[in-house]
């Protein structure tokens, strides 16, 4: 298990390195640098081959990349040439926030998913399951910054019942907030970024349960269930349900990289201060180690989920062995 | 873009001294006790997050419009009225000498940074010494080179000190140079230059205004509340208990929450939003910033097709700026927030803008007889004009995602088929399109311009190529007539001296039509009713803070 472990990890460096070399040219070839901010006016030449020296924009191509491979190999991310804040500082207030909006995303997507797709394969083929399978394609289909919109209208405007934007009220902090005003703050600030996040990830998640619940339900040993005279709720929740969840599992390591793209837009919209934003604001003013380090990490978490959906399927499946 | 466009003029420059009332009538005070009468919080849905606070390498506008008179004394502030009209702050009163070379000011003593220290003449020194050393890096150091060594600012004694320029100029722009925001001596005076963007100062700005920055949340909140330690006329101190920027990047989700009534301001709203503001949000009043924001469309005059005047006054002719400015900029309730241009110097300097200018008129036939005199007629009967067997085409860019502007070049793109002129558009990257321009790479461009309230046209219109400072002409504009008055306009020190000089310029620019000058846009900004004295300035929405109050029967927020 271990070795197989170390092997997946090692196969992922070129894979990273991989990445961040794209990263590198892409950022390389778009036209501007992050001196052009200093594209004032009144700005001397002089100031302005200052400010590309000091931002070391003045070197070669190549010993610029060259550097930055070392940098990244020292887990050293430079300074932000925006703020000229450690980007390490940048990544370290932002990453909570999305994890925490992924977290929740997760809870969304799973659960709702998961009894969306049992539901359906119960009612294979009647009114019901296509009724489901009709709007829940419906929602797989709907970009994610729509859905945003529309449930910032429904839920803030037409219904005010939460709140558009942010992670915290605009106050809180600054008045007394007890601790359960606390959380209940940061909560209903999650339900629209997690919904919008979501719904339209669970309608595939609830794809994928319906098609293995349909696999599992064909088996001799749900046939023997039945046969033994369990009641039909026991049969699907103790031995239909936990058989069909193994493909699911793996989905779940697979869809950290989703959740990460996706939160580029949702958390524009709903203003939510995490990476997506973090890496919008830097492509914007060309900020090229903040998104050298944005998509590093971003990289290291599709390498950890992918680990970890391989790993998962082991401790589900006994007759998984990674050797 | 808009922070791209804004940080690359001379306006920043102009919002970093703006704030306050006149002090001249006003009791120094010690540290102030909150007045009973401070009550409620308003609440700003802001675009961007702090960049940079520290004034000397400050360039975002964004930043400047918060700390702006508000978190720092300003030293001579401005007030718009026609023209910026200079307010004592930090300096009380200020003379030139006769040959206009030197400016002497005379500072108060009393004001002090929130840490308890006075503000004085040291630290008003060191904030020069700053922007004119080459490590700091500051985009201010083309003002400090204008200014002799040693003598900038040289300390006669404490409350007295003396700006020795090289040589005379605009006395507007002078002030300016002189009234930058001041920086604290004895905390940066040991900081390292090359990295003083990044100091702790940066993002927790030692105050010396009214207000103090009380809490940063990265890219959630910006919160301002009184500073305590604010030594300068009672008069200005706040009467909200706070002011919370709170950070939305998403232009949509600012509308929703002002129209739902969780934040109290928004800048920068279309005219299509403001007509439904005003029929679902009876809490909001909508109020105009002023002339700030011109749109145009800049030829390429390096182009074969747009070199001959005939041609682009022909186009002037063709093209039809009062419709678009109908279609565009004017609400259901038929106000207008767009005003036909004539030239680069905004309206709202009266007195230098010259009205007398009469625009274009649209005008099918003159314009097809101008362009038959510039050899392009519809020889072949196809409905389009040409010349030498080539049909008359071009592509108009400009950056994607700005509505106004797409929608604006497809009313165009059919007024100029009316003419037999076929027009391609091209939508690109905010910093593709602005790259293009920098290296004349268009034929034409649709772009603005964000208006600097003291005049200096010469930045856009100047055909001294090898002057840097002149990099803004795009199009490549070159008439001796209008360099010769742009240079003699810039040497008067007197501003009415200068006004004929530059009246005459927008006329020369405006025959030639390097431009064709579609229309100014007023800003329009939206306030909950429950605030009073809410005066929008030109200079920047935020820039009184400290007069706004609520009354007590109204407030919102009682915590």
């Amino acid at each position: 298990m271990l070795r197989y472990i170390l092997r997946k990890l090692l196969l992922a460096i070129p894979l990273v390195v991989g990445v961040v070399t794209l990263i590198f040219l892409l950022v390389e070839l778009s036209p501007g640098t992050v001196a052009d901010k200093y594209f004032d006016a009144n700005a001397s030449p002089e100031v302005q081959q200052m400010i590309e020296a000091k931002f070391g924009l003045n070197q070669p191509v190549g010993v610029r990349y060259l550097k930055t491979l070392r940098n990244l190999l020292t887990l050293d991310f430079g300074v932000s040439m925006d703020g000229e804040e450690p980007v390490f500082d940048l990544i370290w207030q932002k990453l909570p926030n999305t994890l925490l909006l992924s977290f929740i995303t997760l809870l969304v997507m799973y659960p709702f998913g998961i009894a969306l797709g049992v539901f359906q394969a119960m009612r294979q083929g009647k009114a019901s399951d296509t009724a489901v399978s009709v709007s829940s394609l419906f929602f797989y289909s709907m970009p994610s910054f729509w859905l945003a919109i529309m449930l910032q209208l429904a839920f803030t405007y037409y219904l005010p019942l939460l709140p558009a934007s942010g992670m915290r009220d605009a106050l809180a902090g600054l008045v007394e907030f007890t601790p359960w005003e606390q959380f209940v703050d940061v909560a209903t600030h999650l339900v629209l970024p997690g919904l919008a996040m979501g719904l339209a990830h669970s309608a595939g998640v609830a794809r994928y349960m319906r098609s293995s619940m349909l696999d599992v339900i064909r088996q001799d040993y749900i046939r023997t269930a039945r046969a033994k005279g369990l009641s039909e709720w026991t049969v699907v929740t103790r031995h239909a349900v936990r058989n069909a969840l193994l493909p699911i599992i793996t989905l779940m390591g697979l869809s950290l990289p989703m959740l990460f793209s996706g939160a580029v837009l949702v958390e524009s919209i709903f203003g939510w201060p995490g990476m997506g934003l973090l890496i919008v604001e830097a492509i914007k003013a060309q900020d090229t180690p903040v998104i050298i380090a944005c998509f590093f990490v971003f990289t290291l978490v599709v390498v950890a989920g992918n680990l970890l959906a391989d790993l998962l399927y082991a401790v589900v499946d006994p007759r998984i062995e990674y050797e | 873009m808009v922070r791209r466009m804004l940080s690359a003029l001379p306006l920043v420059v102009l919002l970093s001294c703006g704030g306050g009332e006149p002090a001249t009538t006003s009791t120094p005070g010690g540290t102030a006790e909150a007045p009973a009468d401070r009550r409620d919080s308003l609440i700003i849905a802001y675009n961007a997050d702090i960049e940079n606070m520290i004034p000397v390498v400050a360039q975002a506008a964004h930043d400047t419009a918060i700390y702006g008179g508000n978190l720092f004394y300003p030293t001579i502030d401005s007030e718009f009225d026609c023209s910026l009209k200079k307010v004592p702050g930090l300096a009380t009163s200020w003379k030139w000498s006769d040959d206009g070379k030197v400016l002497a000011l005379e500072l108060r003593d009393d004001i002090q940074w929130a840490d308890g220290k006075p503000v004085t003449a040291e630290d008003i020194a060191f904030t020069y010494e700053l922007i004119g050393d080459p490590n700091v890096a500051s985009p201010r150091i083309s003002f400090v080179e204008r200014m002799v060594e040693g003598k900038r600012p040289l300390i006669v004694d404490p409350t007295h000190i003396e700006f020795h320029f090289t040589e005379a100029y605009d006395r507007d722009t002078q002030i300016s140079h002189v009234s930058m925001d001041i920086v604290p001596k004895h905390i940066l005076g040991t900081a390292d230059r090359k990295l003083l963007k990044g100091h702790n100062l940066s993002k927790h700005p030692l105050s010396s205004g009214p207000w103090k920055l009380a809490k940063h949340e990265a890219g959630q909140r910006i919160v301002l509340e009184p500073n305590e330690h604010f030594s300068g006329p009672a008069e200005q101190r706040p009467k909200l208990n706070r002011v919370v920027y709170k950070v939305i990047p998403e232009y949509s989700t600012r509308l929703l929450e002002l129209q739902n009534g969780t934040v109290d301001l928004m800048e920068s709203i279309m005219v299509e939003d403001a007509d439904m503001l005003r029929e679902s949000a009876e809490n909001i009043k909508l109020e105009r910033r002023g002339w700030r924001f011109l749109d145009y469309i800049g030829w390429n005059l390096t182009n074969e097709k747009f070199s001959d005047p005939k041609v682009r006054q022909a186009l002037g002719h063709a093209a039809n700026v009062d419709d678009l400015i109908a279609k565009l900029l004017t609400s259901k309730t038929g106000e207008s927030y767009g005003r036909a241009a004539v030239g680069t110097i905004t309206p709202e300097l009266c007195g230098v803008h010259n009205d007398d200018i009469v625009p274009l008129a649209n005008d099918l036939e003159k314009a097809k007889m101008l362009f038959a005199e510039a050899g392009w007629t519809d020889s072949d009967g196809d409905g389009w004009l040409d010349k030498g067997g080539k049909k008359f085409s071009f592509t108009l860019t400009t950056n994607a995602g700005n509505k106004r502007r797409q929608r604006a070049s497809v009313i165009l793109q059919a007024q100029f088929k009316e003419a037999g002129v076929e027009m391609n558009i091209e939508q690109q990257e905010t910093n593709v399109f602005f790259e293009n321009l920098r290296k004349k790479e268009f034929e034409a461009a649709l772009a603005g311009w964000s208006a600097g309230l003291f005049v200096d046209p010469s930045t856009i219109w100047h055909s001294d190529t090898a002057d840097k400072k002149y990099q803004f002409n795009f199009v490549s504009y070159s008439n001796p007539k209008a360099d010769e008055l742009m240079d003699r306009g810039l040497r008067t020190p007197d501003p009415k001296e200068a006004a004929p000089i530059w009246k005459e310029l927008q006329q020369v620019i405006y025959t030639d039509q390097p431009y064709l000058f579609l229309f100014w846009r007023d800003d329009i900004v939206g306030i909950d009713k429950r605030f009073e004295n809410t005066t929008i300035d030109v200079l920047s929405p935020y820039k009184n803070l400290h007069e706004w109050s609520v009354p007590a029967d109204k407030v919102k927020y009682q915590r």
